[in-house]
């Protein structure tokens, strides 16, 4: 065991803690970036995502169609929801945690009734490589890489296309994009199904990597939350990003350093003092600072 | 007046919650005319012009435009069938761009790209300033995008709420001579709000006179020459 191996090993972890982060996150940041709502259910639409892939992919799909099935099987879903439940919860932060995290218990327990305890599995693919006498598995990179064309999709969906003005609109002045003709309950429709079809991809990518069951979710839910929360919602793409790079550090030096429980644990921890310092999340928090220096 | 009639309300009333604002309404303004609501502050204009494009919802009375009765629809569907709204404060997006602001503008229409040229020939700043921020833009700058942003999407009927407000004189005066123009060439209807004698001299056809929540009089706007009348009926 060498130390480049052990350098590279830590570098590595780095990019799977941040991959895990990005891409437990990435649908839950923009739905409440976009409509103010968190929606504790999200673990639960990853969960139904690695049904749908894991069944498609033991029906012969090959694993890549298998995973788009995923993102439009929750995002699917994602319209469902929206229009039942979440629609009447914009902007009530708590409401809309407590009746959400409701739905996640019914839609774990559905799952369960449904499909019984039995678990899943979906191989992973690609193998592994060495360094410095340590093993890497390649899919953990190939999940970065992902997270990273995710994101930069999204960026690109909400920057440049007429729906991702008509949607920064309607998420700045709902009345006045109303008034310019901007449907706005369609755009919160789609929105909070692209955040869910995010989250049906991400489920599909873990169940490469995961055991799959009705509760599936829970191993993701709690922080996604956290990453969330601290990104803050000023700016949901940036807040995403600076969240995901600090907590992954955090959590790549303690577990290291400790165990990996630990490494669990001072996620929260670090995230606990972060808010302390920056209450809105770091987006608002660099946001703040700008328009500070901006008027020195 | 032999045109048919654009825009026309009856017996509208309208108000937040349990407060009722306007208190039975009914005016009718023909295609192509420039009416002119004035009145001193709190009497209910703005909430006029957002019972009109369906902001705030009719709780009775009839509106309708071009004929279609929109009463029911919502914001979405009114702005759609070419009523455009300038709001008081003008509510420019200002996190987003010029050219993002006026591209929203151009959702309803489908003249495209012409239609943003005229736009950039009657407010020129625009062109200079596509890529700016409109949150950081001047006041009178921001009035010019709002004007230009509905202009973009080529409404039928336009209400246009304070539109001098913080806005200085010659630019006040420019955007008097655009809507003149607008009604010369294209035959656009023009409901405006206003409390600056100059422009409504210089626009409008008739004044209606609003207070506490109803239209009590029309007059000429010859007659607002009269300072004691220009005193009686605008808050300066
Ligand atoms: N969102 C609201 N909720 C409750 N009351 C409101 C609301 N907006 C306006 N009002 C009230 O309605 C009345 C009319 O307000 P409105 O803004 O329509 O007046 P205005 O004639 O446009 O006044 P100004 O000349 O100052 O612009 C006022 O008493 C105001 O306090
Ligand atoms: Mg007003």
């Amino acid at each position: 065991m060498e130390l480049s191996g052990q350098i590279f090993s830590w570098v590595y972890q780095y990019f799977d803690n941040m991959a895990f982060l990005l891409l437990a996150a990435s649908g839950l940041i923009l739905i409440y970036g976009m409509m103010g709502v968190i929606n504790m259910a999200h673990g639960e639409i990853m969960m139904i995502g690695a049904y749908i892939a894991a069944s498609a992919f033991h029906a012969g799909a090959p694993a890549p169609v298998a995973i788009v099935a995923a993102g439009v099987g929750a995002g699917l879903a994602g319209v469902v929801l929206e229009r039942l439940v979440i629609r009447h919860f914009y902007n009530q932060l708590l409401s809309s945690l407590v009746v959400t995290w409701g739905l996640s218990l019914i839609i774990s327990q559905a799952a369960l009734l449904i499909l019984g305890p039995s678990i899943m599995n979906m191989p992973t693919p690609f193998g592994s490589f060495s360094v410095g006498g340590f093993s890497f598995g390649v899919y953990r990179m190939v999940l970065f890489a992902v997270a990273v064309a995710l994101i930069v999709a999204v960026w690109a969906l909400f920057r440049f296309t007429a729906f991702g003005i008509a949607a920064r609109a309607a998420m700045e002045n709902p009345r006045m994009a109303a008034a310019l003709g901007v449907d706005t309950k369609r755009i919160y429709t789609l929105t909070f199904a692209i955040g869910c079809a995010l989250g049906g991809i991400a489920g599909g990518m873990f169940a490469q990597t995961a055991t799959i069951s009705p509760f599936f979710g829970q191993n993701y839910t709690p922080m996604a939350f956290i990453t969330v929360v601290m990104g803050g919602s000023a700016n949901a793409i940036l807040g995403l990003i600076y969240a995901a790079l600090y907590l992954a550090g955090v959590q790549t030096v303690a577990s290291n350093v400790f165990n990996p429980y630990v490494g669990y644990v001072s996620i929260m921890a670090s995230a606990l003092i972060a808010l302390l310092v920056m209450p809105a999340g770091i987006s608002d928090f660099i946001q703040r600072r700008r328009a500070r220096a901006m008027e020195r | 007046m032999a045109a048919a009639a654009q825009l026309s309300l009856s017996s509208v009333k309208s108000g937040y919650g349990r407060v009722k604002v306007i208190d039975d309404v009914s005016l009718t303004v023909a295609t192509g005319e420039i009416v002119a609501v004035i009145g001193r502050n709190g009497v209910g204009k703005t909430t006029l012009m957002k019972t009109v494009i369906g902001a705030v919802p009719a709780l009775s009375g009839a509106i309708t435009f071009r004929g279609v009765d929109v009463t029911r629809l919502d914001a979405t569907r009114r702005a759609r069938l070419g009523v455009g709204y300038v709001p008081q404060g003008r509510e420019v997006f200002a996190r987003m761009t010029v050219a993002e602001n006026l591209a929203l503008g151009m959702r309803v229409g489908d003249a495209g790209r012409t239609n943003l040229d005229r736009v950039f020939g009657f407010f020129p700043i625009l062109a200079k300033r596509l890529s700016q921020q409109a949150g950081s833009m001047s006041g009178g700058e921001q009035q010019q995008l709002a004007i230009g942003r509905i202009l973009a999407g080529r409404p039928d009927v336009i209400l246009l709420d304070e539109p001098s407000e913080g806005v200085q004189p010659n630019i006040v005066q420019e955007i008097g001579r655009i809507i003149r123009r607008l009604q010369a060439e294209e035959k656009l209807t023009v409901l405006i709000v206003e409390q600056n004698l100059a422009l409504i001299r210089a626009v409008a056809d008739r004044c209606l006179i609003m207070d506490k929540g109803r239209v009590v009089a029309e007059i000429a706007p010859q007659e607002l020459d009269d300072p004691e009348t220009a005193a009686r009926h605008l808050s300066i």
